[in-house]
């Protein structure tokens, strides 16, 4: 297993050979290197590891902000072309459902002020929906298998099966 | 974790679903007609290819490669068109999960062709729950337990 905490380096620790160097100077080093992300200063977990600003975005943030827009888009399409809306809502809440467990594995709720999706269903023609939707869930779908192929072992079987979830879509729009 | 054996013990998993698919095609396949029985035909020859390179991977890492069974036990009756497309969703949800398990097993080449191998189960699952006219014809996690 990896571990979650880095240890510190010798960067924070370099001032105990200079003594005239003050206690506020070393506490602005430490915070510099917190929002760097690069190492926890001093220790090897402190207090203030549980701050989300002080954190790397996960790399699966694109991927659920990603589901979100596609549920958006589905959702819109539903609406302008009734028609669909059979076959478009279980997209949609797939979609939503991918979302939710995405957020769980990363730990944080969608940074606020993320885009809501460009939600606007401007074609109303049934074929050229399915065309517009096909394409986003064929950009969707190679971004999730991306994922699946970086991802750590305990993330791989949901990116797994949200890549294939995506696949599926392409065949419910054909 | 063990890092010796979990990858060699999935994919030896994936590979008595593989087994256990192939058979059910055979049964599956006698009570569809025209393009159905096609589709099942190419099914069955799908999961053969990933058979034989299961077969093909496990026995090039020096490990025991699981042998198939003469038969299998149905899980209901296959008798008409009706029950035999419910068995080949549920055959190909069944191997799909096989291969999802083995993704956190596998890096690099093998977790892509693990992940190959688990989005033409979906695929084809998707298809036959067409075929069937069962709807939604997705699933939200292919190859999770419901």
């Amino acid at each position: 297993m990896v571990l979650t905490c880095p240890v510190a380096t010798g960067r924070t620790t370099s001032n105990q050979g200079a003594p005239g160097h003050s206690r506020r100077a070393l506490l602005r080093a430490g915070a510099l290197v917190a929002l760097g992300g690069a190492a926890v200063p001093l220790t090897g977990c402190d207090l203030f590891d549980r701050d989300d600003e002080s954190r790397p975005p996960d790399p699966l943030e694109p991927l659920a902000a990603e589901a979100t827009a596609l549920e958006a888009r589905y959702r819109a399409a539903a609406t302008a072309v009734p028609a669909l809306a059979e076959r478009l809502t279980p997209i949609a809440d797939a979609h939503r459902a991918h979302a939710e467990e995405l957020r769980k594995v990363i730990g944080r709720p969608a940074p606020s002020g993320s885009p809501a999706a460009g939600a606007t269903a401007a074609a109303v023609d049934p074929d050229t929906v399915r065309t517009e939707l096909r394409q986003a869930e064929q950009e969707g779908r190679e971004n999730a298998a991306k994922a699946c192929a970086a991802a750590p072992a305990e993330r791989a079987a949901l990116l797994g099966s949200i890549a294939a979830a995506r696949a599926t879509h392409l065949e419910a729009l054909r | 974790m063990t890092p010796t054996s979990g990858p060699a013990q999935a994919l030896g998993d994936a590979l008595a679903a593989e087994y256990a698919a192939i058979w059910a095609y055979g049964v599956i396949g006698v009570h569809l007609t025209e393009a159905a029985r096609s589709a099942a035909r190419a099914a069955e020859a799908a999961h053969r290819s990933r058979r034989d390179a299961l077969i093909l991977q496990l026995s090039g890492g020096g490990g025991q490669v699981p042998a198939d069974r003469a038969g299998y036990a149905l899980p209901y009756p296959v008798t008409d068109r009706a029950s035999a497309l419910k068995l080949a969703v549920e055959i190909e949800e069944r191997t799909a999960g096989h291969w999802r398990a083995a993704l956190p097993h596998t890096t690099g080449a093998d977790r892509n062709k693990a992940l190959a191998a688990l989005t033409d189960c979906a695929l084809r699952a998707t298809r036959w729950r067409r075929t069937a006219g069962v709807t939604p014809v997705t699933v939200p996690f292919p190859g999770r337990q419901a």
